[in-house]
């Protein structure tokens, strides 16, 4: 038929026209609705066409209604398509009319033709009209019996879109039951692949509402379903392996014999051209020899060049996932990779999103034997025209300085930096030198010689400047302007806007003057009178405080401020092991990108309108700063003594930029919390994010080891639980039914206690220890159910708990039943202290 | 769960949607607003392709002038979206005669609706071969009849890429068997008929993938490459090689800075392969500082220009022999600045060309046999070509 460009493009000049362009099609419309006459079908068809068109530009077409409906008692095929795809687009704002359409697509589920009878059941139930869903449960049900695989695998389908539209009907109509029966016999593979994607789906939503739903979601990965699809494994479209392996990741195999055979199974799958089949058996793999040591790292060697191939193929989009798959292996095992760091050499033209992961991933593999020629490769990054990169590719020599311990020729190249005289090689490079300088002091005197010749006036960034005030304050005996350098920068002590380089001023002219007190005496009076003064609370405060103890004791205050200090000698991970584990978990998936597990980027109820997510992203991110700051003191007081004050600071200035490589080991716990709130924060852009926000800080303030756990009991009645206590499962039930609910609440729980809970196992174990049994559990991520019971220390009284996790919501809904209700309140007391501190290690 | 595409919009450079399918009620109407304000119209857009905006991820990807975007709600599989949309593209493609561009989604709109309610339904991919499509698809492409994707193998090494690419074309549904000189094939042949293997180069090849149609279990256990191929060009296999890569090319520049406003270019390319061997249109590609005023040239084959918008000086060899090396040299005059105080940072030289009948792996076809059930003769053909996937040289 091959419509000429123009037919399609006409009408959009005339649009301002629209209502009368309208009125016409109605017209021609209906003269056509009726006739039987020979070309008819051919004149429809353009009209439909120009219908179609006009609904794709976003022209309201929904007026036609009638008459397409009209029209679309054909026999032509390609009417029938177009019809279909207009009544699907409109039914649903307009669900009265699409009942006019009802009638036809039930007919048509009975054509002859099986595409027709596909095509209209497809169209009947993307219609999502909730008061319709009486009219699918039968075409459906004759359509999962068709003799026709097409239409079956469209009924399949339908299914799942019924479940959507009201998931009651689909489950009193026995859908569920017929699906996994199709699923394991029908000859189709694709209609197979899509029983598994519904019932999964289906299983999964169901999981809170139903008690089958849990047994029927493990049946789904109980070993004669996982051999059956294993053995037709190849019959599967691409897509659908992709599905299957990703089923069979969750299996867990009765012996070692058995992994091994699934993984000879499977293994000519790494050599598959589509690189989504290649991930998915790759985490197969991976999860699958995940308790056996020594088979895993052959895993590694087996993965690494099929990852490899697919990283240099393809799309640079398809890439970057490849990419951050390997990144996330590369960073669980460097070693394993440390002879294929050429591979991660950037060229020239690939994205930036791309060159970051492969610098991050050369850093890693850096070691002894290659170290020269990553750095010399990542010193060509330095002058690339992408200035984010040069400046990653900088930090990346910097970090590899800090790994290793032959250092020499890395010192050179930062120095080298440093004279490459550009503002931001200059900055990043003395950051670098002042953590290499905390963590090497013996090399002190090559770097202090070169930084003495920067000028500050050339360095603009608050955190190159704090980097090169802390050297001049530290080195001030051997920098021979040390003093005069920080009296000029006292001077304009106005014009510094970051509150963050004045404090470290401060702190450096007192360093200094206890080195040269002459020299620095009338800085160091300045500086404290322009301390005092400050606007700024945390300086001033430092300001009075050094103020008054110099006012004490000098000798003291030298004590407290410049005490001879011990190297670093490690610098913190930002993200704890148990995210990294969740992550490793959900590979092959978007938390890998992210690099943060589901549960702090899918989060239903908290999505919001996305015009306002960065607003209210960034002022929930402002209170989760502030919500941190404390609970990082404390620890700071309780366990660092070691660190000056300066450094302390500097520790939180850090990371509450979240900056990964200079912060000290020490409140790394600390620096996670606050990761994770302000990556929370992100992800829950939302009013409701913010009373959210709210709850994460003080579960954080009791989290993080606080003595403030104890006081939330209140002390009268002691609750004396009893650590043997035995119940059978008819009583618990028994007990269930007969007793009122004493108590029910919501309890929050810590992002901790959210990491470590992936699998309802961990809980139980850490309930046990305070005495509160489990009766029965189950769930899978995000939503987790138990039932857990305890009893009164040397009584039979006993408490009975119901207790529902959401993951993803950080929330518990805990109900409480008691044969004691009097002391139901004790009770639950204890159990909420118990749960707060899970996760906690 | 591998995809479950919430949405799927095509949309050209301005932000217009030109097709879209929204497969589930999970994510609100707006978000190709959504993608619009937080991603088109920032500076965002090229910083990363997957990108998370109010509870919903988004994956794009940009094909000539048109943005491929698909929404999703749950914690998909990343990996498997971007293949989809990379293969749903090439299908569209073969339908609309080879292109896929702004007008010819808007010229085909209604056979995209139909392919994409074919080819995903629910969010979830379904079926995608062309030959399975073929029958449930009334539309015709409005461009050309079908043909397909182009095949070329590329072989990444270190920082270079040469594209190897072998050509079979065969004819009907006959079954193929490839015999290649790499280690582990000639190995395992040699064990099978109890000889010692022939002296001779053999290949050790990293990494192999295959085409859907090879047999890889027959592969694994005789480490021969059987297939029934389908209609039409396909790219049967991808290997990965990275010791003993013959480059056929050399390339040796010298680049001087004269003051502020002069530069001198000299580059020599050698070509390494037999002398009896020709590279064609090759293309080299010299960057020099955007402020570049006035050049000269001379060249002992070939022509070469100034081309301001890549800020380039091109080198173009129709015919390039093997074993000669000619030579380009120019003068470039520069604009002085006042402002521009930063130094010219230097990018690489890139090198495009195709060598016919040689491979800079050594990989050869050792053998191709066809078994024709229908009786009627085969002609088998083997050409061997190398292609620059991206040559970089750094000055």
């Amino acid at each position: 038929m091959a419509p000429p460009a123009q037919s399609q493009r006409s009408p959009s000049p005339s649009q301002p026209s629209g209502k009368s362009e309208l009125s016409d099609l109605k017209l021609q419309l209906r003269k056509f609705a009726g006739s039987r006459a020979p070309g008819v079908d051919d004149s429809k068809r353009e009209l439909f066409k120009k219908v179609i068109s006009y609904m794709t530009i976003g022209i309201d077409v929904s007026s036609l209604f009638g008459e397409m409906v009209m029209c679309s008692a054909t026999s032509d095929i390609v009417l029938k398509k177009m019809c279909y795809l207009y009544v699907g687009n409109y039914a649903k704002v307009n669900p009265d009319l699409a009942l006019l359409t009802i009638n036809f697509l039930q007919r048509d589920c009975h054509d002859q033709d099986p595409m027709i009878r596909g095509l209209a059941l497809r169209s009947l139930c993307s219609l999502r009209v909730a008061n319709l869903v009486e009219y699918l449960v039968g075409p459906l049900g004759s359509g999962l019996k068709d003799s026709n695989s097409y239409v079956r695998m469209v009924a399949v389908i339908g299914v799942l879109k019924l479940y959507h539209i009201s998931a009651s009907t689909c489950i009193d109509a026995d859908f569920p039951s017929m699906l996994k029966h199709l699923m394991l016999n029908d000859s189709d593979t694709q209609v197979v692949a899509n029983c598994l994607s519904a019932l999964q789906e289906i299983w999964s939503a169901e999981a809170s509402r139903s008690e089958e739903a849990p047994r029927e979601r493990e049946a789904l990965i109980s070993k004669p379903v996982i051999y059956y699809l294993l053995n037709r494994i190849k019959e599967f479209s691409e897509w659908a392996q992709c599905l299957v392996l990703e089923l069979i990741t969750k299996y867990v195999p009765s012996d070692s014999s058995e992994i091994f055979d699934i993984m000879n199974l499977l293994e000519d799958r790494l050599q598959h051209a589509n690189g989504a089949v290649v991930l998915a058996t790759v985490k197969v793999f991976l999860q699958l020899t995940l308790s056996m040591t020594d088979v895993h790292q052959q895993v590694y060697e087996r993965i690494k060049a099929p990852l490899l191939t697919l990283v240099s193929s393809g799309s640079p989009e398809q890439s970057y996932a490849v990419l951050s798959h390997l990144h996330l292996l590369v960073m669980r095992a460097p070693y394993v990779f440390s002879s294929d760091y050429k591979h991660f050499y950037c060229q020239y033209n690939e994205p930036s999103y791309v060159k970051r992961l492969k610098l991050e991933m050369l850093t890693a593999v850096a070691n002894e034997s290659n170290t020269y020629e990553i750095v010399t490769e990542l010193c060509e990054y330095a002058a690339n025209v992408d200035i984010p990169i040069a400046r990653e590719s900088i930090r990346a020599v910097g970090k590899i300085a800090l790994q290793q311990y032959d250092v020499n020729a890395i010192v050179d190249r930062l120095l080298q930096f440093l004279e490459m005289d550009k503002d931001y090689v200059t900055a990043d490079a003395l950051v670098l030198v002042k953590d290499l300088l905390r963590k090497y002091p013996q090399w002190s005197h090559d770097c202090i010689a070169v930084v003495g010749n920067i000028s500050s006036k050339n360095v603009q960034e608050p955190k190159a400047k704090a980097a090169l005030i802390w050297m001049l304050g530290e080195y001030s005996q051997d920098m021979q302007d040390a003093p005069y350098i920080l009296e000029s920068l006292i001077e304009n002590w106005d014009e510094e806007h970051s509150a963050e380089v004045r404090l470290h001023l401060l702190t450096a002219v007192m360093k200094c003057f206890f080195k040269r007190p002459p020299e620095t005496q009338s800085a160091l009076g300045a500086a404290l009178a322009a301390g005092v003064a400050d606007f700024h609370q945390d300086v001033h405060d430092r300001a009075l405080f050094y103020h008054r103890i110099l006012r004490y004791n000098v000798s003291v205050a030298e004590r407290v401020v410049n005490p001879p200090k011990q190297a670093v000698s490690v610098f913190a991970d930002t993200q704890s092991s148990e995210i990294k584990d969740r992550i490793f978990e959900e590979f092959n998936s978007l938390s890998v990108l992210y690099q943060k597990p589901s549960y702090m980027f899918i989060d239903k109820e908290h999505r919001g309108p996305p015009e306002f997510a960065d607003e209210l992203g960034n002022l929930s991110i402002g209170e989760a700063e502030d919500n941190v700051v404390p609970s990082q003191r404390v620890e700071e007081n309780d366990k660092d003594l070691l660190l000056t004050t300066a450094e302390k600071e500097e520790t939180r200035g850090s990371s509450n930029n979240g900056s990964a490589y200079n912060v000290p080991y020490d409140s790394a716990a600390s620096v996670f919390a606050s990761q994770t709130q302000i990556e929370s924060a992100i992800s829950n852009p939302t009013t409701a994010g913010h009373s959210q926000q709210a709850s994460f800080g003080i579960d954080d303030l009791l989290g993080l080891g606080m003595p403030a756990v104890p006081d939330a009991p209140p002390s009268p009645p002691q609750l004396k639980l009893n650590a043997k206590a035995a119940l059978d499962p008819s009583t618990f039930q028994q007990k269930w039914r007969q007793l009122p609910v004493a108590l029910s609440q919501e309890l929050s729980l810590s992002p901790q206690a959210i990491a470590a809970l992936t699998a309802p196992q961990a809980l139980l174990r850490h309930m046990q220890s305070h005495s509160i049994h489990c009766i029965a559990s189950g769930g899978q991520s995000p939503n987790f159910k138990f039932f857990f019971f305890a009893q009164k220390y040397k009584e039979s009284s006993n408490y009975l708990v119901e207790c529902i996790i959401n993951t993803s919501s950080a929330k518990a809904q805990v109900k409480i039943k008691a044969d004691d209700q009097s002391t139901s309140q004790a009770f639950s007391t204890l159990f909420e202290s118990a749960l707060s501190k899970f996760g906690i290690p | 769960m591998p995809v479950a595409a919430s949405a799927i919009y095509f949309l050209n450079l301005r932000g217009d949607v030109l097709v879209n399918r929204l497969y589930r009620d999970d994510v609100g109407g707006n978000m190709v607003d959504a993608f619009r304000m937080h991603i088109m119209q920032t500076k965002e857009l090229g910083t990363c392709p997957v990108r998370h905006i109010g509870g919903c991820s988004f994956f794009y990807m940009r094909i000539s002038n048109v943005y491929i975007v698909i929404v999703v709600s749950s914690n998909a599989n990343v990996a498997c979206a971007f293949k989809f949309v990379v293969e749903a593209v090439a299908l569209f493609k073969s339908y609309f005669g080879g292109s896929f561009d702004e007008d010819a989604i808007r010229n085909n709109f209604v056979l995209i609706y139909e392919l994409l309610d074919e080819i995903m339904d629910f969010g979830y991919p379904q079926n995608l071969s062309p030959e399975m499509l073929k029958l449930y698809i009334t539309q015709e492409g409005v461009r050309s009849p079908f043909s397909s994707k182009p095949s070329d193998k590329p072989v990444p090494n270190a920082t270079l890429q040469v594209t190897d690419s072998y050509e079979v074309l065969p004819f009907g549904m006959p079954d193929l068997k490839l015999g290649l000189n790499d280690k582990i094939g000639l190995e395992k042949e040699s064990q099978l008929k109890s000889r010692p293997a022939k002296s001779g180069k053999t290949i050790e090849l990293d990494d192999v993938t295959f085409h859907q149609c090879v047999n890889l279990t027959r592969f694994n256990s005789e480490k021969t490459v059987s297939f029934v191929p389908p209609d039409g060009e396909f790219e049967l296999m991808k290997y990965r090689i990275t010791e003993g890569v013959n480059l056929p090319f050399r390339v040796l520049p010298t680049i001087k800075e004269l003051g502020r406003t002069r530069m001198e270019v000299n580059v020599k390319v050698k070509s390494v392969f037999g002398a009896k061997m020709f590279a064609l249109g090759v293309v080299i590609k010299i960057p020099v500082p955007k402020q570049t005023a006035k050049t000269s040239f001379q060249v002992t084959s070939g022509r070469a220009k100034y081309q301001a918008s890549i800020d380039c000086l091109v080198w173009k060899i129709r015919k390039f022999p093997g074993q000669t090396e000619p030579t380009l040299s120019a003068e470039v005059e520069l604009i002085s600045t006042m402002a521009e105080k930063k130094s010219w940072t230097r990018p690489p030289i890139q090198m495009e060309f195709q060598v016919p009948m040689f491979t800079a792996s050594g990989l050869r076809v050792r053998f191709l046999k066809v078994w024709e059930k229908s009786g009627y003769n085969t002609v088998e053909w083997v050409r061997y070509i190398t292609k620059a996937g991206s040559y970089e040289i750094r000055c």
